[in-house]
């Protein structure tokens, strides 16, 4: 079962009036706002009331492949249409024929791939990689992005055309933070869920107090932070310690919090005592001139792995292959990687042979 | 007068909304008017077929006009239809492609509309009496 759309704001009931309003139409929906606001969620609710929702509800992440990966990962191959082609393949366009096909994170799909999404919206066919035939689609398309696309359509990594073809129903779920009335009745919901899950964890419902604190807090992460925070709770059975493990400079809004620790609250970011070594190789990664609130929202972990990763890779796989005189089956042997992901690697960082 | 004709107009823009309202009112319409294509929509829907004619903008959130119109074409084919933009062509294109009767490019001469809307209206009611 999916989630329902938990809320009692004025946006979140308008939204809910709004899916209501539109679940029957098939016209292409655009869903914006921060990350963890919920937008899957909106995609799932309209496809539940639709009249499509015995068929398939098919989701691509399209800033989650290489450029290559997606386009037949969408369109589907015929045997032979490139070298590990060994069978034909259907793409998400076919499983979602009748359904719900939807694009998350389509803000960054790349260029080449939103001129084919566009002529395949445009024309409402698709054709295999491979194939001469053109087949008719009948999806519904729900595409859902956290950029900000009229600033993509300026920098010129979003088609306009594209943009106004998809934003036919405009969803904008605004960020937590300016919709607090719904923190209770989420942390409600939330609770019950994860206790009926795990029976054996004791957290605590937040008083009312707490509760303030809660509301008070700017959730940069939206739901799913505040769904993060309700899950350890259960484990630490405090909600104290829930608070000092948030992110510290959002604290200062939430009184009476860091008592037992003065050292604990307005340090900036850029300590000039450590300037050098640490935040040189982090500046790497994130820029450390905006404000702290905004750093914060750009740090995560698991983002700066790829990133400092992908750079050693690229590095890596360029040494081997300039090594090898661009041998790439030699290349892959040396790096112990299949021919292929190399292929994808190569394409992925850009890495390209010298011109001759 | 007999039956004034009954106009719908849409825009997300108050200060447009105003002038149109104000104009056509004067004009002797009997005009509603909505800020975005879904609280038009919901006008719609609680009054089917009382409007003669909905004139609306397109690049608006919720439900942009071409969606709009989009709707209103399969749910009241008779109702006719203007789109106006600001926006260059696309949404243009868009509405055309829609079904709108008439697409305009803002700014807009508000005689010029009126005159439209009277066109429309007519041919309307040429067809009804045939
Ligand atoms: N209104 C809501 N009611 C119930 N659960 C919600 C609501 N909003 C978000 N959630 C939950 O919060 C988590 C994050 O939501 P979701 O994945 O839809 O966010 P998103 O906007 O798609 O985020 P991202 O941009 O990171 O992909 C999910 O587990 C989802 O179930
Ligand atoms: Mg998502």
């Amino acid at each position: 079962m999916s989630t329902p759309l938990i809320g009692v704001s004025k946006s979140i009931l308008k939204i809910k009036e709004l899916i209501n309003h539109v679940a029957n139409t098939c016209l292409n929906v655009l869903i914006t706002g921060e990350t963890g606001v919920g937008k899957e969620v909106v995609a799932q609710s309209l496809y539940a009331e639709s009249n499509r929702s015995t068929k398939n509800f098919v989701k691509i992440n399209c800033a989650a492949l290489p450029e290559t990966l997606l386009e037949s990962e969408l369109y589907g191959y015929e045997k032979g249409a490139f070298t590990g082609a060994h069978r034909k393949r259907p793409g998400k366009f076919q499983t979602a024929d009748k359904g719900v096909l939807f694009l998350d994170e389509i803000g960054d799909m790349p260029l080449a791939l939103q001129s084919k999404m566009l002529h395949v919206l445009q024309s409402g066919e698709f054709s295999p990689l491979g194939s001469d035939y053109e087949f008719k689609t009948d999806v519904w398309v729900i595409a859902a992005t956290n950029h900000d696309l009229e600033e993509s359509i300026y920098n010129k990594t979003f088609r306009e055309d594209l943009f106004y073809r998809l934003n036919i129903i405009k969803i904008d779920i605004p960020p937590l933070r300016k919709r607090k009335e719904d923190i209770a009745p989420l942390i409600e919901y939330y609770f019950r869920l994860y206790k009926s899950e795990y029976p054996d964890n004791h957290g605590s419902k937040p008083d009312s107090d707490t509760l303030a604190k809660l509301c008070n807090y700017p959730w940069p992460g939206n739901v799913r932070q505040l769904q993060n925070c309700i899950k350890k709770q259960m484990v630490l059975k405090s909600w104290e310690k829930i608070f000092d493990e948030l992110p510290r400079e959002h604290q200062e809004n939430i009184p009476h919090i860091h008592t037992d620790s003065q050292h604990n609250g307005t340090q900036p970011f850029v300590n000039h005592d450590f300037a050098n070594d640490r935040s040189g190789i982090i500046s790497e990664f994130v820029d450390l001139s905006t404000s702290s609130d905004k750093l914060f929202e750009d740090i995560s972990l698991k983002k700066i792995k790829k990133l400092a990763s992908d750079r050693v890779e690229k590095e890596v796989i360029s040494f081997v292959l300039e090594k090898v005189g661009w041998n790439r089956s030699r290349a892959a042997k040396i790096l112990k990687i299949s021919y292929k992901t190399l292929l994808y690697k190569m394409n992925e960082f850009k890495v390209h042979p010298p011109v001759k | 007068m007999a039956n004034p004709s009954r106009l719908l107009i849409v825009d997300d823009n108050e200060d447009i909304l105003s002038t149109f309202y104000e104009f056509f009112n004067s004009m002797g319409y009997e005009v509603k008017t909505a800020v975005d294509g879904f609280a038009a929509l919901k006008l719609l829907r609680d009054k089917s077929n009382f409007f003669d004619c909905l004139i609306t903008d397109l690049v608006m959130p919720n439900i942009s006009g071409v969606g709009l119109i989009t709707i209103v074409k399969k749910e009241y084919p008779h109702l006719k239809i203007i789109a106006m933009t600001g926006y260059g062509d696309q949404p243009g294109a868009l509405a055309s492609e829609a079904e709108a009767d008439v697409v305009l490019f803002k700014p807009i001469d508000l005689f010029k509309i009126e005159n439209t809307v009277t066109e429309l209206i007519n041919q309307k009611n040429d067809k009804q009496e045939n």
